[in-house]
């Protein structure tokens, strides 16, 4: 066919550009999903990442950019199956389009996921992960089982941090696999192993070190969860980094963050302990001693007391007392009395002010005649005192002059006695 | 000898040190007569002897299970590394695992 000039046509460049834009202002290319295998992987020294996506029926270029990538948190490989996200992009000075990657997921990994979450939520309904169910782990372990490879970090961590903690203490290793295929199995058969009650074993380890997503995966598997929750013997679940968090977590009495943090909480640290015994030994001596000489001094206080040092002080004291206001008494009768008679007679005429002083008077009379009734014999006598007297009426002080047949009387508070004297015994 | 102290024996560790504490409490609370005070005095002092033993009773004893060839599970002893953890002969390890 001749080239006609009346043709209408594009440059390279001009259909390049209509189909970019026709292509990229397409939503349906746009925060899409593609799934393939990578192939032609280049890490490149810019730090974008090159490949291709493949499946059986064709492949398309894709470029990972730098921005893009730094956020993902596994080495794309040769081979593998992903999921990449991202949006097609047209490379007009190649007439070719490709992927633009924003982020790449394992194609698979999201399967687990979702196998472990259905799995979690099939465990939490049947009670699995119940608070009531997780038990309080011995105070001083007398032996400590470890479930996990013999040769990886994990065992090398926790006994050394048991060691360190508790020198003397007794380890029991249960080797087991704990990646890969079989790892499941093994590990179950490891945590029952050292559940045999030969063994004497009070708390178990389970776990292993750091390691990607995959690698940790048999402890999500259901047969090793299940270990962790119907163990007899306690067990701390100890997987991985502080990050990782399998189900075995969650069914094990205690989860720990690390191998070294499950020896922490395992095993207490032996100088601390007896530093503790130490402490309350001390504290006990000292109450001991506090109490002896709490002892001491009270009785020393109480033989000090004046009863004990002079015991006739407290009748001397009395005596006195009562000595004092007899005289008390007489003087201020014989006062009050001159006082009044002596004023009646000076003023005839007594004014107001005068009948005044003298109610006060009566009245502080009234109180002092109270105040003599409260001392006098009769008042005493109520409190079971007695006044003897002879056949003259006299008060008799004394057994001095009393003989056998004579005849006393006897004055209590409300009456007399008439005794005869049986008997005269002589004290002091 | 361990016969002997076997009724104490049985007492945990924590047992006897939540006694020792509860013993301390009442000697220091001064509530109690002389006597008293002096039977709980010798009791802790037990008590605390007891604990002393607990904490010493273990011998450090480092094992690892063993499967023979009957399927029959035995434990055997290994020797480890203070400083690292690691357990010295190891290289029959990686096939021991059950």
């Amino acid at each position: 066919m001749e080239i006609n000039a009346e043709v209408r046509f594009y440059t390279v460049t001009e259909i390049n550009r209509i189909i970019k834009t026709e292509l990229e202002a397409n939503p349906g290319f746009n925060n899409i999903w593609i799934k393939g295998e990578i192939y032609n992987l280049t890490y490149h020294s810019s730090g974008h990442i090159y490949f291709t996506l493949k499946d059986e029926g064709g492949v398309i270029s894709a470029v990972f950019f730098r921005y893009a990538n730094k956020n993902l948190k596994f080495r794309l490989e040769e081979g593998m199956s992903v999921l990449a996200y991202g949006g097609i992009t047209v490379f007009e000075k190649r007439g070719s389009y490709q992927l633009n990657v924003l982020s790449v997921r394992p194609e698979g990994a999201g399967e687990l996921q979702k196998r472990i979450e259905q799995l979690k939520k099939k465990l939490t309904d049947e009670g699995l992960f119940d608070p009531s169910r997780k038990r309080e782990l011995p105070f001083l372990p007398s032996k400590i089982g470890i479930a996990t490879s013999p040769t990886g970090a994990a065992v090398r961590d926790i006994i050394k941090v048991a060691l360190r903690r508790f020198p003397n203490i007794e380890i029991v290793i249960a080797p087991a696999k704990v990646q890969g295929d079989d790892a499941a199995q093994s590990i179950v058969r490891a945590i029952n192993e050292l559940n045999r009650p030969e063994l004497g074993i009070d708390l178990i380890i389970a776990g292993r070190g750091g390691g990607s997503f995959e690698d940790l995966y048999a402890f999500n598997e259901e047969i090793v969860v299940r270990a962790f929750a119907e163990s007899p013997v306690p067990i701390i679940s100890a997987v991985g980094h502080q990050i990782d968090h399998p189900l075995s977590d969650d069914a094990a009495d205690i989860a720990a963050p690390t191998p070294s943090a499950a020896a922490e909480l395992a095993i207490p640290e032996k100088k601390d302990l007896i530093d503790e015994i130490i402490y309350l030994h001390n504290r006990i001596s000292k109450a001991l001693s506090n109490s002896f000489s709490r002892d001491k001094t009270r009785l020393e206080n109480i033989v000090s007391r004046k009863i004990f040092r002079d015991p006739y002080e407290l009748v001397n004291y009395r005596d006195m007392m009562l000595n004092d206001a007899e005289n008390r008494i007489a003087l201020s009768m014989k006062h009050i009395i001159s006082e009044k008679k002596e004023r009646l007679l000076r003023v005839p005429d007594i004014s107001s002010i005068e009948k005044r002083i003298l109610s006060d008077l009566r009245h502080r009379f009234e109180m002092q005649v109270q105040a003599v009734h409260k001392l006098s014999p009769l008042a005493v006598m109520g409190r079971g005192y007695a006044i003897i007297t002879d056949s003259e009426n006299k008060i008799i002080k004394s057994v001095e002059k009393i003989s056998d047949g004579d005849s006393l009387n006897i004055r209590l508070k409300d009456g007399r006695v008439s005794a005869n004297v049986t008997s005269v015994i002589r004290e002091k | 000898m361990e016969k002997q102290k076997k009724g104490d024996s049985k007492k945990t560790f924590e047992t006897a040190l939540s006694e020792l504490e509860e013993i301390a409490e009442k000697l220091e609370s001064g509530a109690l007569g002389l006597d008293d005070s002096i039977n709980e005095f010798e009791k802790g002092i037990k008590l605390a002897r007891l604990c002393q033993e607990k904490l010493d009773e273990a011998e450090r004893k480092i094992e690892i299970l063993q499967k023979g060839e009957n399927g029959s599970v035995s434990t055997k002893k290994v020797s480890v590394k203070n400083d690292t953890g690691e357990i010295e002969d190891d290289e029959e390890l990686q096939g021991s695992l059950i």
